[in-house]
């Protein structure tokens, strides 16, 4: 199959920290969600437009360094926010019924039942309540403040409402809270990313990967269907010009319950001749410096580094087709399957897994539960803000969470949950391979949804169609 | 070409949809993923409800080809024969039947019983190759054969690292 790039991408056109990161530089993150009834949400949104910050490359200092923002800002909307500004039924209708139903309209599907449950939610999310989410990314906690302080003033002069925000900091050597770096198995797209195609991109029967249509990523381009439809016809995407340069955005927050992860794999090991570090690596499916599980079964790397072009070289199929490495429900198997769903049949081209890939960009929230070793509870907020960016929030984040973290059918293990991130009807086994093969057994989750909601992310044309009321044409 | 594979059925209809209800329709079948009706008729396997608008067109081919209306698609693979399921079918799914073959041409007004079933038989389409996932076991027996497979995993985890002999006794104590 010849694939040809037949657009060149409008980065200015597309909101910033989407296809390409801002890096973690930025440690400090704030997320915030606006209510706009009864403010001037236009206008209120109109004075952002210009702070808004876009995927184009920062300009170079007088010293040849790149000159980054102390801060940044990047605005996604709400399908209830879309209408608070007073955008059409009519051509809210354009929008994927997913992202005009919203997350909590999805929960039994997602799996955010029990505690988990969209009443159990933080206030202000899964309402209808949240219009707007503003994001700020700062280099320090100061220049954060001072942000903070800016966007209260402004809101508060729209006569616009926070209802949630969410503080988020990065963690020592980019870690998560179960103690795992993260972040690194993002998908390589065309144009962006395409030094990164080799276990970043979609992976060739032949041996090689190829990139990703960013089309996959960002509405108005052509995506892995348009390129083997004889008409090039663009994926489905709201009307114009709201349907270029933007993407659909999901945000999650996500408590862990890191005194529980720790006493299950306490527990677990002791009848686990591999030992605690090693068993929380079968079911993660990386040491916890990232090292995978497939080029290092028995032990970290202590070399590895995530930023090596060759860090995240790997398949399942060649020398891990049974799971003895890589567990075949271990999160990151279940979440990226790579070529391990096979090339028979219907799926020779590796379809069953390419089309479902996300972009991620979390960050951890809450401080670390101290020490490491510690099983007891401090009662302490902290966890994930799960954030991802994919042009069909059905098709990728959904079908991932559904299909792959939810249920094991697809891998021939059953009922086996995401052991990491099990919903919370408790019903599945972590299964590592072996001879015998040795199980966990269910248990609560780790994993709680404190709330989330489905957003749109626009360009920067559609955004400033949004503040002057032109997204219906003028 | 047959309908069936083993004991499984395979029916598939198309109906052309009234002008203007296609919208309605499909924001309709997207509400049933929720209510789940076809669970209400027991022996159903999978059931498929597809609008298709148009067909796709090839600019290499000489002449466009267009549909002229758009259709709905019913499909469904069920245990035993054809004609008692769409007798329990007329039935028990009349409530949603009437939003769903009431919006498409020539359907009887009842949308209901035995109208119906002449209906979607006057619309069937022979199937040309039927893949049945379990072309022998009914419904019930799939599940009972589940609920098997759960009960010997969770005696798996429970008694993982017994000895042999332990592990015989619990496992004729179980089953």
């Amino acid at each position: 199959m010849a694939i040809t790039v037949s657009t060149q991408l409008d980065l200015g056109d597309i909101q910033g920290d989407i296809l390409f990161a801002y890096g973690n530089e930025y440690a400090f993150t704030s997320y915030l969600f606006v209510n706009l009834d009864g403010a001037d949400g236009r206008g209120w949104v109109s004075a952002l437009v210009d702070r808004v910050t876009t995927a184009r490359p920062w300009p170079k200092g007088s010293d040849g360094a790149t000159d980054k923002p102390d801060t940044t800002l990047n605005l996604a909307f709400t399908a209830a926010g879309l209408t608070a500004l007073g955008v059409s039924q009519e051509l809210l209708a354009t929008f994927s019924s997913e992202f005009r139903g919203g997350m909590a309209a999805r929960a039994a599907e997602l799996g955010d039942v029990g505690p988990s449950a969209p009443g159990n939610w933080e206030p202000g999310l899964g309402t209808g309540a949240a219009h707007v989410l503003a994001t700020i990314n700062a280099k320090s906690s100061d220049l954060l403040e001072r942000e903070l302080t800016a966007f209260r003033e402004h809101a508060e002069r729209c006569a616009t409402t926070i209802v949630n925000e969410q503080h988020a900091q990065l963690l020592d050597a980019q870690r998560e809270h179960f103690g795992f770096s993260d972040g690194f198995g993002q998908p390589a797209i065309e144009g962006v990313s395409e030094h990164k195609s080799v276990g970043g991109g979609v992976p060739q029967p032949d041996g090689r990967w190829r990139p990703l249509a960013p089309g996959e990523f960002i509405l108005g381009y052509e995506d892995e269907d348009s390129r083997v439809d004889p008409e090039h016809r663009l994926p489905s995407a709201p009307a114009a010009p709201l349907g270029r340069g933007g993407t659909y955005m999901v945000y999650r927050k996500l408590y862990q319950d890191v005194a529980l992860w720790r006493e299950t794999l306490r527990e677990a090991a002791r009848d686990y001749e591999g030992g605690e570090t090693k068993l929380a690596a079968k079911i993660v499916g990386r040491w916890p410096n990232g090292t995978p599980l497939v080029t290092s079964p028995h032990e970290e790397d202590p070399a590895f580094d995530p930023t090596q072009e060759d860090s995240n070289d790997f398949r399942y199929l060649d020398n891990d087709p049974d799971g003895s490495r890589c567990p075949l429900g271990a999160h990151i198997r279940r979440t990226n399957p790579r070529d391990a769903l096979g090339w028979e049949g219907l799926d020779e081209a590796g379809l069953l897994a390419f089309r479902h890939r996300i972009i991620r960009r979390g960050m951890p929230y809450g401080p670390p539960l101290a020490p490491d070793e510690s099983v007891d509870d401090d009662d302490t907020d902290r966890g994930l803000v799960f954030v991802c960016f994919n042009a069909s929030i059905s098709r990728q984040f959904e079908a991932i969470t559904l299909q792959w973290v939810n249920d094991g059918n697809s891998f021939h293990l059953g009922d086996d949950r995401d052991f990491l991130l099990a919903d919370a009807s408790a019903s599945g086994k972590m299964t590592v391979q072996g001879h015998p093969p040795f199980f966990v057994a269910p248990q609560r989750s780790f994993v709680t949804t404190k709330g989330g909601e489905y957003l749109f992310a626009p360009g920067m044309t559609a955004l400033a169609a949004l503040a002057d009321a032109t997204e219906s044409g003028p | 070409m047959s309908n069936t594979s083993g004991q499984a059925y395979a029916f598939l209809s198309m109906t052309p949809i009234k002008a203007g209800e296609d919208v309605r329709l499909r924001a309709y079948i997207e509400g049933l993923a929720r209510t789940r009706p076809f669970d209400r008729l027991r022996r159903t396997h999978f059931a498929r409800l597809v609008i298709l608008p148009d067909w796709v067109n090839d600019p290499s081919q000489p002449k466009a080809d267009h549909l002229t209306s758009q259709y709905l698609i019913f499909s469904a693979t069920f245990d035993g024969p054809r004609d008692s399921y769409l007798d329990e079918l007329g039935k028990r799914l009349a409530p949603e039947a009437k939003e769903i073959w009431g919006r498409c041409v020539g359907c009887p007004p009842s949308a209901r019983g035995a109208p119906l079933k002449r209906y979607l038989l006057h619309n069937q389409i022979d199937i040309g190759f039927f893949v049945a996932a379990y072309p022998d076991a009914t419904v019930e027996t799939v599940k009972r054969v589940l609920a098997q497979r759960k009960q010997l995993a969770d005696f798996a985890v429970r008694t993982q690292g017994l000895e042999a002999s332990e592990l015989r006794h619990a496992y004729q104590q179980e089953f």
